[in-house]
């Protein structure tokens, strides 16, 4: 994932590279990511969300849909 | 502890410690182990993908959400800077040390700085755009690149 000021250069990164626009993440859904898979990464519990886990921390902020299954076949 | 987790803990300790991922050698006098023990349990992190090693060195290149080499993404927590994989990571460390943080990296298109502060648990409020160009089940097939 890359970060950009505004989705005028996220249009404007994939023309350049000839790449499809793909989900763009606001902030406060990047915090959430950043907090589920971090806050204890500095402690004996640390882990990884398993695969489902990802999807229902996906879909919890609303991203759904195949691109953010890590099981997915589709893409 | 069984060792697993005292090599992890030792890894992030001296990561927060230092600013800097230690080098397996580090590990390996800090722990009393070979270096050849210390490299088959990062190693076996590395499986779980806990960890990312260096395809050449064998050195530890990701401890998520700290990088081990200089990158763009820079999070600043009291006097330490660290480095930090992409800008996910970049809140990240933010999010695993559970403190304010100044976050500094780059526009991806026109490379202008871009900057955030976490204060008191959540973000400050800052124009932005976070694309995911690469599916979730494609992320380990370059983790350099998501």
């Amino acid at each position: 994932m890359l970060g950009f000021r505004s989705e005028a250069h996220v249009d404007a990164w994939c023309e350049k590279r000839e790449l499809p626009r793909r989900p763009i993440v606001n902030l406060e859904q990047q915090w959430h990511l950043a907090k589920t898979w971090y806050e204890n990464r500095l402690t004996v519990e640390l882990r990884r969300p398993g695969p489902e886990e990802m999807v229902e921390i996906f879909s919890s902020i609303g991203l759904e849909g195949p691109f953010w299954n890590p099981q997915s076949d589709e893409f | 502890m069984d060792f697993e987790t005292t090599l992890k803990m030792r890894i992030y300790g001296l990561t927060v410690e230092n600013a800097q991922v230690p080098s397996l050698d580090r590990l390996s006098s800090d722990l009393g182990r070979s270096r050849q023990e210390i490299e088959a349990e990062c190693a076996s992190l590395g499986a779980k993908r806990l960890l990312v090693l260096d395809n050449v060195s064998g050195e530890i290149r990701m401890a998520p959400p700290f990088s081990g080499v200089s990158t763009p993404h820079k999070v600043t927590v009291g006097d330490k800077t660290y480095s930090a994989n992409c800008i996910w990571d970049a809140f990240g460390v933010a999010a695993a040390l559970g403190a304010d943080a100044e976050i500094t990296t780059g526009c991806a298109d026109c490379g202008e700085a871009m900057s955030f502060q976490v204060r008191n648990g959540s973000p400050v409020p800052a124009p932005c755009a976070i694309h995911y160009a690469v599916p979730a089940a494609h992320w380990w097939d370059d983790i350099v690149f998501t």
